[in-house]
């Protein structure tokens, strides 16, 4: 999956979630500041990226995401992470 | 107030089905019944949550809470309350509810047991918690008074109404909301009601298999729904220019320390809850009495001679009729949905019927009012509602 894609899914899942026009929200938006995101609303929205993405984002990784950039970012580099980064089969 | 019921969404559409005696029961397909003994159900199929709540609010709610937002919605048009315009402070929310938010529940136990346990829903608790239906109409009005969900099984919603009252006759709270909901339907909790063997296996008739007194009964309907009433003291009502609807005159609650499911077949425990609510409201006499009529051979034949045990020779003359002949039994929805049955049975002086009553069991020889509705002069009507576990709650209702 490019970033591009990346970037448009979790768009698209921030914008259902939110009831926000898919335009209004960047990449620089910021999950709490820009869209108004309470840290209960921060729980459920990994909860529906987990599920789309089909991974687990561990919760030392979450305390470090702030903005949908941040977001998409994580996903593209474990999504898109180098062959020898993947785990021992 | 608001109702939300099988044979009609909002009061006049209920009431109208209520007064022509029509059924809400059909064969059940929120689910898959096929291996169940039981297959008929009320399912409120005309309701749509986002005709009253916002689409996000919907999305992040159990069924059962939409209900309950829904009916106070309802409930705070039909009254004129605005919500800013009251010390919200004073303002309280005391609801009923069975079984709180099974829907979701069994959807995450199954996804948690499919999938693993990381894979449970993080909305889960706020979801599935029963006192999520009187936290959500709180926060979505700003009632801050006191809140709170009453669990009694098939009593929840008339507990709920009956210590609402008491909050707002004690002066504790100037206004209440207050009533019932319940969202049964689901695979686990219908399968668990037939496991039982409680429930009606009449799948060939399902607008006839709720038939409460008749002698061919056997078991009740499940179904769905809710209802809100809004309670305030009288003078205060008048001031604020409110239409007075009825007045709760009488309210007892006990119980029959007795068994888990199975009435006191002398309906002892049923006669004394209704002469204590008869003592609240200084009453010797009612002109009707809405009962709490399930449809299962031991609850109306217990209930029948509760009523003779406490209204003696009188008891005949009484007219006794069953709403869940019509709409089955919504569990903790139901003493709230019936709740606004007398309600409306006083505003309009008529008795609804009991339907599908057509060859009456001899243990069950009172007037049932079958299957035609009755005007006739009401004052006070008593609605009865006895909980598994033998919570029993009497409420008395008087013409304002």
């Amino acid at each position: 999956m490019t970033t591009q894609e990346i970037d448009l899914k979790v768009r698209g899942i921030l914008s259902k979630k939110l009831n926000v026009e898919l335009d209004k929200i960047g990449g620089e938006s910021r999950l709490a500041e820009d869209l108004g995101v309470d840290s209960f609303g921060a729980v459920e929205l990994m909860f529906e990226i987990e599920e789309a993405f089909g991974l687990k984002i561990p919760d030392s990784d979450i305390e470090h995401v702030r903005s949908v950039k941040d977001i998409v970012g994580y996903l593209d580099g474990w999504l898109n992470r180098p062959a020898e980064a993947l785990p021992p089969k | 107030m608001g109702v939300a019921a099988c044979n009609g969404v909002g009061v006049q559409d209920f009431w109208r089905a209520n007064v022509e005696g029509r059924s809400g029961i059909s064969l059940i397909d929120a689910f898959d019944t096929t291996d169940l003994a039981s297959k008929v159900g009320g399912q409120v199929r005309g309701f749509v949550p986002t005709h009253y709540i916002p689409d996000d609010i919907a999305k992040r709610v159990d069924r059962f809470v939409h209900f309950g937002l829904a009916c106070t919605e309802m409930a705070l048009k039909e009254s004129g309350l605005r919500p800013e315009a009251e010390d919200t402070d004073r303002v309280a929310v005391v609801m009923g509810s069975g079984l709180g938010g099974l829907m979701f529940h069994e959807e995450q136990m199954v996804a948690a047991f499919d999938r693993g346990a990381h894979r449970i829903n993080p909305a889960s608790v706020a979801r599935i918690s029963p006192n999520a239906v009187a936290s959500q109409i709180a926060i979505r009005y700003g009632f801050r008074g006191p809140n709170m969900v009453i669990s009694t099984a098939c009593a929840s919603g008339a507990h709920a109404i009956g210590e609402a009252f008491r909050k707002v006759q004690y002066g504790e709270t100037d206004i209440c909301l207050t009533g019932g909901v319940e969202a049964p339907l689901t695979q686990f909790n219908f399968g668990a009601y037939c496991a039982l063997r409680v429930l009606s296996k009449n799948n060939a008739n399902p607008t006839g298999a709720s038939r409460p007194f008749d002698l061919g009964r056997d078991g009740f309907v499940m179904s769905e729904g809710g209802a809100v009433l809004i309670l305030e003291e009288r003078e205060r009502a008048l001031r604020r220019g409110a239409a007075v609807l009825a007045e709760i005159s009488g309210y007892a609650s006990n119980s029959g320390a007795h068994h888990m499911v199975m009435p006191e077949s002398e309906g002892a425990d049923a006669a004394r809850v209704m002469a204590a609510a008869l003592r609240d409201a200084r009453l010797d006499r009612v002109d009707y009495i809405n009962a709490h009529a399930t449809s299962t051979r031991a609850n109306d034949a217990a209930e029948t001679k509760a009523i003779k045990a406490v209204f003696g020779a009188e008891a005949r003359k009484i007219p006794v009729s069953s709403t869940k002949s019509m709409i089955g039994h919504a569990i903790g929805a139901a003493g709230a949905i019936e709740a606004v049955v007398c309600v409306k049975a006083l505003q309009d002086q008529v008795v609804p019927p009991t339907i599908n009553l057509n060859i009456p069991d001899p243990a069950c020889d009172l007037d049932y009012v079958p299957r035609e509705s009755r005007q006739i002069k009401l004052e006070h009507v008593m609605s009865n509602s006895f909980g598994f576990g033998n919570c029993n709650v009497a409420l008395i209702f008087s013409k304002p």
